[in-house]
């Protein structure tokens, strides 16, 4: 789970002295919204982001590139005026864990990623995020959500993965809400197969209570005063 | 309303494919769904198929050639799975799908030469979870995805509607048509956040020219007839009426009833009637009443020859409630 894994290698990166509005086509071509700033030797020096370029452009130029190079003062901008300097950054060997609480904590949309010489490695963006905790939930692959109740008690888990897998089934993912009623946690195993009835059958006789799924949906929705 | 000339696919050799103990589709499946429809008094109204071998054209039609022959390596080198452990397998299976698919081309045909009006494909191993190159969910050859292609090569049909109701989303069929706008692809199953195979969402809808004609409709667990009743008149009729099939096949799934352990779905039997009443209205709008239902799932051996023989009185036009 470490950034090096799930972050994106090519990146699309930018000199200081180009042009604000090389910049705002860049972002437009790839889709992007943070453009790292690198120097000669792939230091890097500054971010630059769509809010930045935004923030320069008249607003009836900000989708027309034509209409900009008719304003000589910003035609004339360069990326050094804008970009943010010194911008937060994550190392390669920080874990996608790290990088969520501080993508929340921090509320930016990406860090270029730079390794202890300075040099810019790759991007890690919230897409990137989605994507590793998409494969971690093993969603991409066909299965079915099993939602076990259990007593809050050492050696839960071993039974029920014992179990699951005496069936000759593998699993996708299993998560834990710690907290659930008193006492409770509910465990979610993805299980990577179709044949679920009697795996079903076998925990409810090993005494575990399969919730209603419906029970917590409804448990989550806004209740009403 | 007149009586249907309604055929029947039905083959002892659908037995043999054998998937072993504690599996769920087995072919016990298959006798009690006979079964129900003898006892009420049935078959001496249908038209009885018998399976065919399919050509291997038509399976080519679907799937690549590298996974047929696959299959049939490790189906007669004796392996018990293939591609999941879901798959049960033994040397019989790989003949058996053939005949399955063989048996759906000539009821097909059958249609088409008018000398039935719709039919009841009672086949194992069942089909829409099958990819091009991928066994997946029990299923092999993609029955349904392959009497399409024939129906669109062989007799030329232009629009061909298919409407999958079995509990699971038929992610075969829907990847094998997903950029074809001559195929519209309509399933209704539990939410794929909790049920295999983990696709049919909303917001699936085709891709590239046949962006539009594909549509899913997610139940969530626990939710049942009601929700059907809503869903199915919501999306499946306006999409069909606007679509205007010119053939109507059916995925017929019965693993949505409250007593099958498959699924967290809620169904009534007379919830599946209903369903089925108004695939053929659509089919009578739409398609001269050609329709065709090919067998999927449905693994509540006690529910299913109640369900089987409502669901043949539909095709053959006999009302159910008075």
């Amino acid at each position: 789970m470490f950034v090096s894994r799930s972050m994106t290698i090519k990146v699309v990166t930018i000199q200081p002295d180009a042009t604000v509005l090389e910049a705002q086509e860049l972002m437009a071509i790839h889709q992007i919204r943070h453009l790292p700033v690198i120097d000669a030797e792939d230091r890097l020096i500054g971010v630059v982001t769509d809010r930045d370029v935004r923030s320069v452009l008249p607003y009836d130029c900000y989708k027309n590139p034509d209409c900009a190079k008719e304003h000589e003062s910003v035609a004339g901008l360069k990326i050094k005026d804008v970009m943010a300097v010194e911008p937060l950054t994550i190392s390669p060997s920080d874990t996608i864990q790290d990088a969520l609480l501080l993508i929340q904590k921090k509320r930016v949309g990406a860090f270029p990623v730079v390794d202890d010489t300075g040099k810019l490695k790759g991007i890690i963006s919230v897409r990137d995020l989605l994507r590793a905790f998409t494969n971690v939930l093993g969603i991409g692959e066909p299965g079915t959500l099993l939602c076990i109740l259990v007593e809050e008690k050492i050696g839960q888990m071993k039974k029920i993965v014992d179990a699951i897998t005496e069936e000759g089934i593998s699993f996708g993912s299993i998560l834990v809400a710690r907290y659930w009623e008193e006492d409770k946690r509910a465990v979610f195993p993805y299980l990577l197969t179709q044949n679920i009835s009697r795996v079903k059958k076998k925990l409810q006789g090993m005494g575990y209570t399969l919730l209603e799924p419906m029970d917590w949906y409804l448990d989550q929705l806004p209740k009403h005063e | 309303m007149t009586m249907k000339k309604t055929g029947f696919l039905f083959d002892q050799r659908y037995l043999l494919h054998d998937t072993g103990p504690y599996h769920p589709e087995v072919p016990e499946r298959l006798q009690v769904i006979y079964q129900g429809i003898e006892d009420g008094g049935l078959i001496p109204k249908l038209r009885m198929i018998a399976a065919v071998r399919a050509d291997l054209k038509w399976v080519e039609a679907v799937h690549s050639v590298d996974y047929i022959r696959r299959f049939e390596e490790v189906c007669f080198s004796g392996q018990s799975t293939m591609d999941s452990p879901d798959n049960r397998m033994c040397t019989e299976t790989y003949e058996t799908a053939l005949l399955a698919v063989g048996g759906v081309l000539q009821t097909v045909d059958l249609v088409m030469q008018n000398e039935i009006d719709n039919a009841f494909c009672a086949v194992r191993p069942p089909g829409h979870h099958a990819e091009v190159s991928e066994a997946m969910g029990f299923c092999y050859f993609n029955n349904i995805a392959i009497a399409a292609r024939y129906l669109q090569q062989q007799w030329k049909i232009p629009k061909v509607g298919i409407i999958d109701f079995d509990v699971h989303h038929g992610n075969g069929t829907q990847h094998i048509f997903e950029k074809d706008p001559s195929v519209f692809y309509y399933s209704i199953h539990q939410h794929p956040s909790f049920a295999y195979p983990g696709t049919g969402r909303e917001f699936e809808k085709g891709s590239v020219d046949g962006y539009g004609f594909t549509k899913n409709t997610p139940v969530l667990p626990g939710q049942g007839d009601e929700e059907y009743r809503h869903y199915v008149t919501r999306d499946l009729v306006p999409a069909f009426d606007h679509f205007k099939p010119d053939m109507i096949l059916v995925s017929t799934g019965f693993d949505g009833h409250r007593d099958d352990d498959m699924s967290d779905v809620k169904l009534s039997t007379g919830a599946f009637s209903w369903i089925m009443e108004t695939i053929f209205q659509l089919a009578e709008d739409h398609s001269k009443g050609k329709l065709i239902s090919i067998l999927e799932g449905g693994y509540s051996l006690k529910r299913l020859p109640e369900l089987a023989r409502n669901h043949v009185r539909i095709l053959l036009n006999e009302h159910i409630y008075p």
